[in-house]
């Protein structure tokens, strides 16, 4: 019993910055303020071409939260029932979320997205956008369910045997004692998930998906100034993710507060 | 002092474990208002005869009536069962994402539909009877161990059964609070409570219990009254058991 504390480890996505890494000199500051500080000194003393890259952007920037947002839910949707579906006793729900997850690990992300794009586009033509969230929500999906049945697996037996012991049945169980508590582990490696889903929109620039890659990409086959519109897409990526990242770490702080109180 | 009608009555129970036989041949038979101890070494299958009243652990031959059902009858709620079974935990389990009192109306208020005002008032009472009324708004991780589990006794008491389970239920304590959890059980005992307790508290034993039941190696060796038991005990096992714990 006790302070059982359980992380998940997921190898992929940005770091999360440690909420006690009290230091002035963090590796999220360097970073942080690091880009800032690029941005500003490009933008005053480079404003051409800078100022007008820059400018061709936030549509971007829109897009690609639209289509991070839609896929992480979709994703969390989808990983909640593949998760369920991993640890069920039901042996075809059992293995069905099992050869889901081992296809969706098996296809690199762009070969899905194309096939779901052009493959099934062919079949039943939906707008471009819907493919590309469905593409993406479908293969982190399979990631997310991963994260979800670890998560699952992480609170302890003993919970489930005394909700059952009180007439709760598996799925009362399920939603009223262990999924509560679950949420607080796999919270982390969600974010995480969150962040490189983000990093992995920029694929949906090749499915004519208006994101802040394709932008640039306009940008620069008008303009030929290459080198400055990738730097500047790139410096803007990173700071989107060093925002989020923050901003999870702050989360996390709190939930751990709130274990301990 | 077998009635015609025991609440539970247990006949000729077999449970494996892959091949390892964890259940050999075990009858018994509670009647309601009894206390049943039991007894026995390490892995001699006390924990597994107890799950198997309330269905945590299934059976491979024989039958089980709690209250009148069969509880292996596919036909049976084994939920609803349950809901009549109280069980306490060796190590508590209480619901760590909960508050004490949370932990206590959870299962009254999403089970029987108890109005929440109706279901604290009811909870605090209980949590009252067992000296918790002061940590009613803390949680698990708060709490000793001896607390948590006079939290779980009334957790189980919440959902108002008419038997209740003990697994060792201060096996994981301190040596200072097994005391105040003893205190609990024999309060509930003599209120009338059916208990069936597994535990190596021999004082409890002695005190509280109607029958002991000895197991040894998956079976039943011996059922006796406390006195009976514990100053002329009739089985080999039983004699060289005593020997060792007392
Ligand atoms: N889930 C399981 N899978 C396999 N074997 C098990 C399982 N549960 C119990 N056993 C085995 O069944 C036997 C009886 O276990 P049980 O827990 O009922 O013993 P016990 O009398 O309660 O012992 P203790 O005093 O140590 O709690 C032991 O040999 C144990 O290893
Ligand atoms: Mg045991």
């Amino acid at each position: 019993m006790g302070n059982k504390q359980v992380i998940i480890e997921v190898g992929d996505g940005a770091a999360i910055p440690s909420p006690r890494d009290k230091g002035l000199f963090t590796a999220w500051r360097i970073s942080f303020f690091g880009t800032l500080a690029i941005i500003a000194y490009l933008l005053l003393f480079r404003p051409d071409p800078y100022l007008d890259i820059i400018k061709f952007l936030p549509d971007g920037i829109v897009v690609t939260f639209q289509v991070t947002i839609a896929s992480i839910s979709l994703a969390i949707v989808l990983g909640l029932i593949a998760g369920l579906g991993r640890i069920s006793r039901n042996r075809l729900f059992n293995l069905a979320a099992s050869t889901y997850i081992e296809i969706v690990r098996g296809i690199p992300l762009l070969v899905q997205l194309f096939y779901i794009y052009f493959a099934l586009g062919h079949l039943i033509r939906v707008p471009d956008m819907l493919a590309a969230i469905i593409a993406m929500g479908f293969c982190y999906g399979a990631y997310m369910g991963e994260v979800f049945r670890a998560g699952i697996k992480s609170i302890d037996e003993g919970q489930t045997e005394a909700s059952l012991s009180l007439g709760f049945n598996r799925s009362q169980t399920m939603r009223y004692v262990v999924l509560p508590q679950a949420w607080r582990t796999i919270l982390p490696p969600v974010g995480n998930e969150f962040i490189a889903l983000l990093k992995d929109t920029s694929l949906v620039s090749i499915l004519a998906v208006s994101d802040i890659l394709r932008r640039g990409r306009e940008f620069a086959s008008e303009s030929f100034q290459y080198f400055e519109t990738y730097t500047m897409v790139a410096l803007i990526y990173l700071l989107i993710t060093l925002i989020l990242s923050k901003l999870l770490s702050i989360l996390e702080d709190r939930l751990s507060h709130y274990e301990q109180r | 002092m077998n009635n015609a009608n025991p609440i539970i009555s247990i006949n000729n129970v077999q449970k494996y474990f892959g091949t390892f036989k964890a259940l050999d041949d075990v009858s018994l038979s509670v009647d309601a208002g009894q206390k049943v101890v039991v007894l026995g070494p390490s892995g001699s299958g006390k924990s597994t005869l107890l799950r198997t009243i309330n269905k945590l652990e299934g059976i491979n031959s024989g039958s089980i009536v709690v209250d009148g059902q069969d509880i292996n009858d596919p036909a049976n709620d084994i939920n609803r069962i349950r809901e009549e079974v109280g069980m306490v935990f060796q190590s508590f389990n209480l619901f760590r994402h909960k508050s004490v009192l949370e932990n206590l109306t959870l299962a009254p208020i999403k089970l029987k539909k108890e109005p929440k005002e109706q279901a604290d008032r009811r909870c605090l009472e209980l949590l009252e009877k067992v000296g918790m009324v002061e940590k009613a708004a803390s949680y698990p991780v708060q709490l000793s161990g001896g607390q948590q589990q006079r939290v779980a006794i009334a957790r189980a008491l919440a959902m108002k059964p008419k038997i209740m389970l003990f697994d060792e239920p201060t096996s994981a304590l301190d040596p200072e609070m097994i005391g105040e959890v003893l205190d609990v059980m024999v309060t509930l005992a003599r209120e009338g409570m059916t208990m069936v307790v597994v535990t190596h508290e021999m004082g409890f034993a002695r005190e509280v219990a109607d029958k002991v039941v000895f197991m040894d190696e998956g079976r039943i060796v011996e059922i006796a009254e406390p006195n009976q038991f514990f100053d002329q005990p009739v089985h080999k096992r039983t004699k060289l058991f005593l020997e060792q714990i007392l």
